[in-house]
């Protein structure tokens, strides 16, 4: 096995371009675990912890730019305000010593449909930047998944930075599991409410062969609550946003649950989510 | 000299000696243990199930680097020796051949099948895949009732069934009390219910790993095991290797839980290929290979019935258990069960009790003693049927239990399974463990959940064990026909300069018995703590010992440890007397030396008497110049702690979530000898209750893969998942034996599990909910709410 160790990010492209088989590894926290457990390893690695620009994040006009070396421990600590689904769907990540090395790009070459970082940027409309020797490209959060552990990257790109527009309103993050830490999650729900757009995102892990949006529920969220009053939101709304997102699941029984368990609690961590940020933009009570 | 007055070691909270090397990592554990040239060996193991070998070549493999050899179980048939279980509970029990390697047929996945031999790990495992096996695939069978049931496939062909043993224990035939199957006859209430114990996988930080030295015509076996000393005995009496050119080893060990209790086949293998290739040999299992070949715990089917009167007082306890005992019998895995057999009547005044167990075999890893081994199993039976009980006739399960308990005032008293329970005092720890949870109020505001349907729902649940430990006079392992005995030795050396070497036969691998035992010895023989070392787990130097099990190192091996202290005492003391110029008659030894009565100021320590008789220029006649002593302890029964733990648990019924608010425990474990240690003992026994209650679950495919194969999926609670432990003791010394400790190993982790499902079931009860299969996932929960009547079985 090649392992390459390029210095700049420059360098990482190229070496991507002649090595479009190498596997990136940042945290390793995924990849080390399957060479562990005895899983054929990758032809070469391409460890990109020596590209000094991944590994911070900055500002830019309403937009959080996270390099792909950031780590879930600098994004709980740092962007907790920016991020909010982002900062709570981090807390549930592994144990600290995963989240000290874990990061969101690491999430997201992985495209596992129990990651946990891409319900939030599901629902807060992420973009994710692709690099390659060919020059840079945007992809949709929503054109990123394509499949169980497959992405919408080219063999020869490397995610640069996950650019997430700063919060306009509440954010929430919902998780099952059987263990409160590191654990696979049975499922997961991200809500996010934005107040100026009047629209509501969402996004669930665990529940699809991909990370996936429940569209109509938004729709029905952002149409139906009753963003000008401030008013309370409806018992009988809540549980219909939560049974909508249930419906956009298309689950599967495995070891850590069965589908029907899953469209459950997907339906009640939804309604629970969209009543909690709800109560939190309008201070009503949880 | 005057003596200073020291206060008693004994009871006084020592930060453990041994842990600023175990918690660094920085002492010697086998697997940083390097000889001179040391080879590694790898082990391809059974991807099936159940299949026949039809041809394994090993040859390919000796073409890749650095390998030296490679061979299968075909090639050692002769010379690789077997693996014995210890215990064969019945005369008529179904013994298995088990070998290190299979030979001709594979009973589990896991199961070693050939070994390569290199210059390093990485190289002997990168040569496992050149190596050629053919199998022809077998029927598989994985359950209990399936194994039994007519037309099964067999695990063993040759055997003819797939049913290892029944061993039965009855009150009325033993002569110890009534007839259950009367008293249910005649019972006013009877209480039926099933519970699953769930197969566990034992799980220390520290995996198995060994090193056979073949040097010299001697064999030297380093093993992370807990049982260095029965290890050398069935290495000798299994392969006719004398026993006096066998050493074992066991050099610092990273827990073991009892899943280091085993003879394994890696020690035989490693074994094996030392002698094969005539150097030093050593084989460190990876976290995998742990899994799936390591032995398992629990997994047995519990039948238990509770006959009653409709004032809550037992009348019968009957028990039916199949227990998996895997493809192949453990050690003592037949025995586990048996280890329960006389605790389902628990704390209680049962008159009729009767016990049935039967031993499978299947297509799985084999299971033995885990932590607890057997007791666990029957409190979680009794104490989730007593909930049963207490709900079937309306009353709270605090006042079942008082209903049904031996009061202080009846002990010792004399069980319905004939053993002597010597002291306890349950109705002390009960209310010292209700007054600290605030039980009425936590009940008051239950009732408010309740009223107000709130979909989170508080339970609580109580749970009150004993169980026996000091494993164990050796008529008694005798009478159960366990092949050695439960006695313990401990040697004292002491040195010219006065500081003491104590040899123990325990084998401590996380308990803090260098701690303990200095405490022990420090006021016994009047030394300073620091003064003390503990050597302990080298047959060479411990060459007398029944290892760490069953909560017995101190009280047994504390034991023989006061009593060979004594000895020392008694021998200074004729020296002392001579140094002082009086009779031994006129010596007290108070205040760590020797003193003349009525004159204080006239001492001897033991320091001074050391250097006297190390000189020997001046000794009484016929006194030997040593101080050393031994001392050998078989115990005239078991020890029986007890306690009262409460869970009170907030279930969201929504979900199925399962958070514990609070754990209260009340231990009485008698005499305390170190409380950081008892209390460091019951966090993590708790822990592992709590785990077994909730998270851990051994499961496989029905093609016999186990699919829990990794900590990823075999979910070990983290301290995320636990609650804060609010731990305290009441100390109630046993009577049986000078040092009044009962033992605490085991203790949380028999404790624990059934207070947590009491807690949940309690919880949900409302709901027409009786039970929940263990472990009690967010899911399982769930849909016991929904269905009420049903088990969240899914």
């Amino acid at each position: 096995m090649d392992f390459l160790r390029p210095t700049t990010w420059a360098d990482a492209l190229s070496a991507k371009a002649e090595h479009p088989d190498a596997m990136p590894i940042a945290g390793g926290t995924d990849l080390m675990v399957g060479l562990n457990f005895g899983q054929p390893p990758p032809p070469a690695l391409l460890d990109l912890t020596a590209v000094g620009e991944l590994a911070g994040w900055d500002r830019d006009d309403g937009t959080i730019r996270i390099g792909a070396g950031v780590t879930y421990s600098q994004i709980i600590a740092e962007l907790a305000r920016e991020c909010p689904a982002l900062a709570v769907a981090s807390r549930t990540v592994g144990s600290p010593q995963i989240r000290n090395r874990a990061t969101v790009a690491g999430n997201l070459g992985t495209a596992s449909p129990a990651g946990d970082a891409h319900p939030p940027l599901l629902a807060t409309g992420a973009l994710v930047e692709a690099s390659s020797v060919r020059g840079t490209r945007v992809i949709d959060i929503d054109d990123f998944f394509l499949g169980v552990k497959r992405n919408a990257l080219a063999p020869d790109e490397l995610i640069r930075a996950v650019r997430v527009p700063v919060a306009a309103g509440p954010q929430q993050f919902a998780k099952i599991g059987t263990r409160n830490a590191m654990v696979i999650a049975v499922c997961t729900v991200a809500v996010a409410l934005d107040p100026v757009r009047r629209s509501v995102g969402t996004g669930i892990g665990s529940a699809a062969p991909t990370p996936r949006r429940a569209v109509e529920a938004e729709a029905l969220a952002a149409a139906n609550l009753p963003w000008s009053s401030g008013g309370a939101l409806a018992e009988d709304l809540a549980r219909d946003f939560g049974n909508r997102v249930a419906a956009a699941a298309s689950p599967i029984d495995d070891v850590r649950g069965t589908a029907a368990y899953r469209r459950h609690s997907l339906a009640v961590l939804a309604r629970r989510a969209l009543q909690w940020t709800w109560a939190e933009m309008t201070g009503g009570p949880r | 000299m005057t003596a200073t007055i020291a206060q008693p070691e004994v009871g006084r909270a020592r930060l453990r000696k041994e842990d600023a090397r175990l918690v660094t990592g920085r002492t010697r554990w086998t697997e940083n243990i390097t000889l001179p040239g040391m080879l590694h060996l790898a082990i391809l193991r059974s991807p099936y199930a159940h299949a026949r070998i039809t041809s394994v070549n090993t040859a390919p493999a000796l073409d890749r680097p650095n390998v030296i050899a490679a061979f299968s179980g075909a090639d050692v048939a002769e010379t690789q020796g077997v693996l014995a279980c210890a215990w064969p509970v019945t005369e008529d029990m179904v013994a298995p051949t088990y070998t290190p390697l299979a030979v001709t047929e594979v009973r589990h996945v896991g199961e070693p099948v050939a070994v390569v031999v290199a210059r390093d790990r990485a190289s002997a495992v990168d040569a496992l895949e050149a190596i050629e096996v053919d199998y022809e695939p077998l029927p598989v069978v994985l359950g209990l009732e399936e194994a039994l049931a007519e037309g099964s496939p067999l695990v063993h062909s040759d055997k003819g069934t797939n049913k290892c043993y029944t061993w039965i224990f009855d009150s009325a035939e033993a002569g110890t009390g009534g007839n259950a199957v009367q008293a249910e006859a005649d019972a006013e209430v009877v209480i039926k219910r099933r519970y699953v114990q769930q197969r566990l996988i034992p799980s220390s930080m520290e995996p198995r790993s060994v090193i056979v030295d073949p040097s010299g015509g001697e064999w030297t076996m380093y093993s992370a095991t807990q049982i260095p000393h029965i290890v050398r005995f069935l290495l000798s009496a299994t392969t006719g290797t004398p026993e006096h050119k066998i050493r074992v080893i066991a050099p610092d060990v990273g827990g073991g839980f009892g899943g280091k209790i085993g003879v394994t086949p890696e020690e035989w293998i490693a074994f094996t290929a030392a002698n094969r290739v005539g150097r030093p040999v050593k084989y460190t299992e990876s976290r995998a290979e742990s899994m799936v070949s390591a032995h398992h715990g629990r997994d047995v089917i519990q039948d238990i019935t509770l006959s009653a009167r409709r004032d809550g007082t037992l009348t019968g306890v009957s028990v039916k258990l199949i227990a998996n005992m895997g493809a192949y019998l453990g050690v003592v895995g037949p025995g586990v069960p048996l280890l329960g057999a006389f605790m389902y009547n628990a704390i209680y005044k049962v008159p009729a009790y009767r016990f049935e167990c039967t031993g499978v075999f299947t297509n799985t890893t084999k299971t033995d003693a885990y932590r607890g081994a057997g007791r666990p199993e029957a409190t979680y039976a009794i104490e989730r049927a007593m909930d049963e009980l207490a709900a079937e006739l309306g009353l709270d399960p605090v006042e079942i239990r008082r209903r049904n308990w031996i009061t202080h005032e009846e002990f010792p008293f004399t069980t319905v399974c004939g053993l002597v329970y010597d002291s306890g005092n349950y109705e002390a720890a009960t209310e010292k463990a209700l007054s600290l949870l605030g039980y009425d109020d936590l009940r008051a505001e239950q009732a408010a959940r309740r009223a107000s349907n709130d979909p989170v729902q508080l339970g609580i649940g109580v749970s009150t064990y004993t169980e026996m430990c000091g494993l164990a006079p050796s008529r008694i392992l005798g009478a159960l026909r366990y092949g050695a005995g439960g006695w313990e030795s401990a040697t004292i050396r002491v040195l010219a300069t006065g500081k003491v070497e104590v040899i123990t036969g325990t084998t401590p691998h996380g308990q803090g018995h260098v701690t303990a035992w200095s405490q022990i010895v420090a006021d016994q023989l009047g030394v300073p703590f620091d003064d003390i070392s503990v050597l302990y787990g080298d047959t060479r130097v411990a060459n007398k010992g029944m290892d760490t099990y069953g909560s017995r190192s101190l009280a047994v091996g504390g034991i023989a440890l006061v009593n060979a202290c004594e000895k020392v005492r008694d021998k200074a003391k004729v020296v002392a007397a001579h140094m002082l110029e009086c009779s031994a008659d006129d010596l007290e030894f108070t205040d760590g030396a020797f003193r003349v009565r009525g004159n204080p100021e006239a001492a001897k320590t033991l320091a001074d008497v050391a250097l006297a008789v190390f000189t020997a220029h001046n000794l009484p006649d016929g006194i030997e110049p040593q101080l050393d002593s031994e001392a050998t302890f078989d115990p005239s029964t078991f020890s029986f702690p007890h306690g009262t733990h409460l869970c009170a648990t907030e279930v969201d019924t929504e979900t199925g979530q399962v958070k514990i608010r609070r754990y209260v425990c009340v231990d009485d474990v008698g005499k305390v000898i170190n409380p950081l240690i008892v209390e460091g003992q019951v966090h993590g026994g708790v822990a592992q209750g709590i785990a077994q209650a909730l998270f851990e679950d051994a499961v496989y495919d029905e093609s016999g893969n186990l699919i829990t194969g990794s900590f990823a999926e075999y979910l070990l609670p983290s301290a995320a998942d636990l609650p804060t432990l609010e731990a305290d003791r009441t100390e109630t010394p046993a009577t049986t034996h000078p040092l009044g400790a009962k033992g605490v190993g085991e203790a949380g982790t028999i404790a624990a599990t059934p207070a947590v499902v009491n807690a949940i079931v309690d919880a949900l009860r409302p709901r027409g909910v009786h039970d929940v299969m263990m472990p009690c996932t967010p899911e399982r929960v769930w849909r016991a709410a929904q269905d009420g009547s049903g088990r969240g079985s899914s």
